[in-house]
């Protein structure tokens, strides 16, 4: 019986989408392996905290980007179906990445990776100076520091100012300022 | 049964130093589908951003899309209408005031706030937001490039 045949009306595995009970196991169980002692952002993090990764912006990572949020626009298509990878073309020569697709994965610089994910932080805000085009292959430094923590009407927050470099030729592509709301 | 040939002329949909203040942009509508919210890219690391279970467990009407979509959106409808100018000298402010939840329909929309001139051209400043189809703001941000400068 599926879960959402069932008569009481709290949320249900299926809910929003169709499932089969191997489905929704599956689900359930990658859930349960997510769980692990974690503590607040707040607590985490100390003002003047650096941390700092290289991502290789591949054609086919943008494509996982763009295809989420299905923006199709030519100029972000380093990759096409039978062909593989291919130059591209923009108005700045080849494939470029879309404006705002590194800053989605500085989350993935400021929390630190190698400690369990604070629990309860919501992204609230960026402020992004978009420098120059990201060609899509290029590898670039994401360097995140803790400038300041604050509270505003009971709220705690953690802002961040954000780096990112070429890796090669040190271009600065974009800064950033970006807010995390901790429990 | 008539086929639609109605189409926007793409080009047109540009800003240029003649745009006046109070030009509207024409946005951008998607829907949060809880498999793309979910996918490995986006939300997948954290439930709140698939699974109504989990969500409804910390307090949450339902799985709530991560900030950055909306950000995606917007920044989807300002290509449209800046085209290369906004991949350079550029800067978006976003300040995510509301919860996407998952099946609700997302428009974007934006307006020409200020331009001023700068070098051979202008640097423009736009009001942007991101809205469900009931009027309920979600996003709110301003935009600013160089035009022709």
């Amino acid at each position: 019986m599926s879960d959402s045949a069932t008569n009481d009306r709290s949320p249900k595995t299926d809910d929003l989408r169709p499932m089969t009970e191997v489905q929704m196991a599956q689900e359930r169980a990658f859930i349960k392996s997510l769980e692990e002692e974690c503590q607040t952002y707040w607590d985490m993090v100390e003002v003047g905290d650096e941390l700092s990764r290289v991502l290789d912006l591949t054609p086919e990572l943008v494509i996982l980007y763009a295809d989420a949020v299905e923006d199709f626009n030519p100029w972000f298509e380093g990759w096409k179906m039978n062909t593989w990878r291919i130059e591209g073309t923009s108005p700045f020569g080849g494939a470029i990445v879309p404006p705002l697709l590194v800053s989605h994965f500085v989350l993935s610089v400021q929390f630190d990776h190698t400690k369990p994910f604070a629990i309860g932080s919501i992204h609230t805000y960026h402020n992004t100076e978009l420098i120059e085009p990201i060609p899509v292959g290029t590898q670039v430094r994401i360097t995140t520091k803790a400038i300041d923590k604050y509270e505003k009407r009971g709220r705690r927050y953690v802002r961040h100012e954000v780096l990112v470099t070429d890796e090669n030729n040190g271009t600065l592509y974009i800064r950033e300022v970006r807010d995390i709301l901790s429990l | 049964m008539a086929i639609d040939n109605s189409f926007i002329d793409l080009e047109s949909l540009r800003i240029t130093t003649d745009t006046p203040v109070g030009f509207e942009l024409t946005g951008v509508k998607k829907k949060a589908l809880i498999q793309l919210m979910g996918s490995r890219l986006w939300g997948r690391f954290n439930p709140n951003h698939w699974d109504p279970v989990y969500a409804a467990e910390t307090g949450l009407d339902a799985p709530i899309q991560t900030g950055e979509m909306s950000t995606a959106y917007i920044a989807e409808m300002c290509v449209n209408h800046i085209g290369a100018a906004f991949f350079r000298n550029a800067r978006m402010e976003c300040k995510y005031i509301a919860s996407i939840l998952a099946n609700e329909v997302i428009v974007t929309g934006g307006v020409v706030s200020n331009k001023t001139p700068k070098g051979n051209g202008m640097r423009f400043t736009l009001d942007v937001w991101a809205d469900n189809v009931d009027g309920e703001r979600k996003t709110v941000g301003t935009v600013e490039v160089d035009i022709d400068v």
